[in-house]
């Protein structure tokens, strides 16, 4: 990972700017309607300096039109980013310029080479060195191909080299729509290895995805969005309730969810394929088995209950989000209709 | 500057450019090799560009300017709709246009470089024309004093400076087709559509300007001044005619300019 040492040898600097600004990208009330469809709905968050800011969401939830908002590409119908203390649309180019990522499927010219792609790019944010641009081929994996016509790349290698580009002029926020989508397995998890070294080294990055366990492996925070709002947002590790059930299977199951309903109560006891679930047995797991051993059954496994499916939950969260409409936002919907 | 070199280099990796060089390269010599051989009675035809191919005939000097006087009608002001339509329109189809845009640079940088890089495409494919013109035809027909439409000579130095400006003329006339395209290809995604909504307008000035009721329109439109470069080779020169052409392509492009800028800098960008 060779773009780690520029941020860290600079440690006092990045430390000062630190201070300075805490929140590196925020969105205010950020709305975007279509022709009177809202696409992004009041939205606001903010991405601290150092975070990977997982930002997550079914198709269609607004991500997309989050992201050209900060990128400036399309105008709020009503809101602002800020990115550092620069405001977007009004200052967008100062904003731009601490700026790297794509929108979508990274778009390069196909009739130059990789390499010409970067240099004309890179001039754009004064960066000249030839070195550099060779490191953040190799960064993505890109170096041997970098002489051949981009016309010529497969998805996953576009996908790279638009990552390539965002690291370029090595910018304080890095942002990423679905960098994975396209890749080989071993390309995810290249891209993921460097998201998290990056985030390592200092960087904050915006990372949009759609898969959960993405956002888990490699995000320190998250929020979840819907139909343009805000479901859920915090830092990762409690977006997903922690399961505490336990899967019990014993030489006689009748005699044992007598035994176990005696200690937790009937309602957390049920069965499931021949076990027994018991629900919320936190800490109660040594009890149950001395017990079931004093009651002389024959106790053959005690496991953990398969946690409740990710994309369960996702879906769950995502579809459940219809409830809860704030006031003002309804009444705006209402009158855009 | 970044941004202008920037799209020069995008300008010379497209293949494009080189196909509408190669036909401004073409014709000249196309006009020479026609004019060699066909027999001196049927070179028919008397003023207009028709008047410069018979002078053309004797001439080698002058077969730049009956070259242009051809190219006017269509293939320059095709190029010329290309160029501006492929600019932004061009871009928006590749998607290219979003990858550009989100580094730091103005909208208003990017559209200005656009259309200074379709101006610069122009000029280079006019300079093309001349050369290849010069070159060609002193090499069949000589270089001589060039002879007047109005009959008479001038010095083979005032020759070259009047079609010079003949040719900035003409470049000034086509500025106005390539900043009309660059106005459609703000108002359009497809590079196509832009190309062809330019064509279809100037087509329909030409057709307005061919009839006798329309008259009124002509000071209007800037096809029906596009000729106007002759003035400059009858024996006095009538200005009139030429000043009120530039007039007209200056207000031409000078609207639409303003006009793409300002579609432009709000446009939300969604390839």
């Amino acid at each position: 990972m060779t773009t780690m040492p520029d941020r860290l040898s600079d440690g006092g600097a990045a430390a000062r700017a630190a201070e300075e600004h805490p929140v590196v990208l925020a969105t205010h009330g950020l709305t975007k309607s279509f022709n009177g469809v809202v696409a992004v709905d009041h939205l606001d968050l903010a991405v601290q300096r150092g975070d990977v800011f997982g930002f997550l969401g079914p198709n269609g939830a607004g991500k997309t039109t989050t992201i050209r908002m900060i990128l400036g590409l399309i105008y709020p119908t009503s809101g602002h980013v800020e990115v550092l203390d620069h405001r977007v649309p009004q200052d967008k180019r100062e904003a731009l310029r601490h700026i790297g990522g794509f929108v979508e499927v990274p778009a390069f010219y196909g009739n130059m080479s990789a390499r010409r792609n970067l240099r004309l790019m890179g001039r754009l944010n004064d960066v000249k060195d030839e070195k550099r641009i060779e490191e953040v081929l190799d960064t993505v994996g890109l170096l041997e191909r970098a002489d051949s016509k981009v016309g010529d790349y497969s998805h996953g290698m576009k996908q790279r080299l638009g990552i390539a580009n965002a690291l370029l002029h090595r910018p304080e926020l890095i942002i990423l729509d679905e960098p994975t989508s396209g890749l080989d397995p071993q390309g995810m998890k290249d891209v993921r290895e460097l998201i998290r070294a990056l985030g390592t080294g200092g960087t904050t990055v915006f990372l949009s995805s759609h898969l959960l366990h993405e956002i888990e492996q490699v995000c320190n925070r998250a929020m979840i969005i819907n139909k343009g709002r805000v479901v859920v947002e915090g830092p990762v590790a409690d977006l997903r309730p922690a399961s505490s059930a336990v899967k019990v299977l014993t030489s006689d199951q009748e005699r044992a969810r007598g035994v176990i309903a005696a200690l937790v109560g009937p309602q957390a006891v049920a069965s499931d394929e021949g076990y027994l679930v018991v629900e919320g047995s936190d800490g109660a797991v040594r009890e149950i088995v001395r017990r079931l051993v004093a009651e002389g059954l024959g106790v053959d496994a005690v496991i953990p209950a398969r946690e409740q499916g990710l994309e369960d939950y996702f879906l769950g969260l995502t579809q459940s989000s219809d409830v809860g409409t704030h006031p003002e936002v309804a009444r705006e919907k209402g009158g855009a209709q | 500057m970044k941004l202008l070199r920037g799209e020069i280099t995008k300008l010379l990796f497209q293949k494009r450019t080189y196909v509408g060089w190669v036909g401004l390269l073409a014709i000249p010599i196309l006009i020479v090799v026609a004019l060699d051989l066909s027999s001196p009675s049927s070179r028919g035809g008397d003023g207009g560009p028709g008047g410069f191919f018979i002078l053309a005939s004797h001439n080698g000097l002058l077969v730049p300017l009956a070259a242009i006087g051809a190219l006017t009608t269509f293939l320059l002001p095709l190029l010329a709709a290309m160029a501006g339509s492929f600019q932004l329109a061009g871009e928006a189809e590749t998607g290219t246009i979003k990858t550009w845009l989100v580094h730091p640079v103005s909208r208003g940088g990017v559209l200005v470089s656009k259309w200074l890089v379709a101006v610069l495409y122009l000029l280079a494919g006019l300079a093309l024309v001349a050369a290849s013109g010069y070159l060609v035809g002193v090499a069949v027909f000589g270089a001589h004093a060039p002879a007047l439409l109005s009959g008479g000579t001038v010095s083979v130095a005032h020759g070259l400076w009047l079609t010079l400006l003949a040719y900035l003329f003409v470049a000034a006339g086509m500025v106005c087709v390539l900043s009309l395209a660059m106005l459609f290809s703000t108002l359009t995604s497809s590079s196509l559509t832009a190309a062809i909504g330019t064509l279809v307008i100037f087509i329909v000035m030409q057709v307005l300007g061919s009839f006798s009721y329309f008259d009124f329109l002509k000071p209007y439109l800037f096809t029906s001044h596009l000729d106007a470069w002759q003035n400059l080779f009858q024996g006095t020169i009538d200005w009139g005619p030429l000043e009120k052409g530039l007039l007209a392509f200056f207000a031409y492009i000078v609207v639409s300019t303003v006009a793409a800028w300002y579609v432009f800098r709000r446009k939300d960008v969604l390839v």
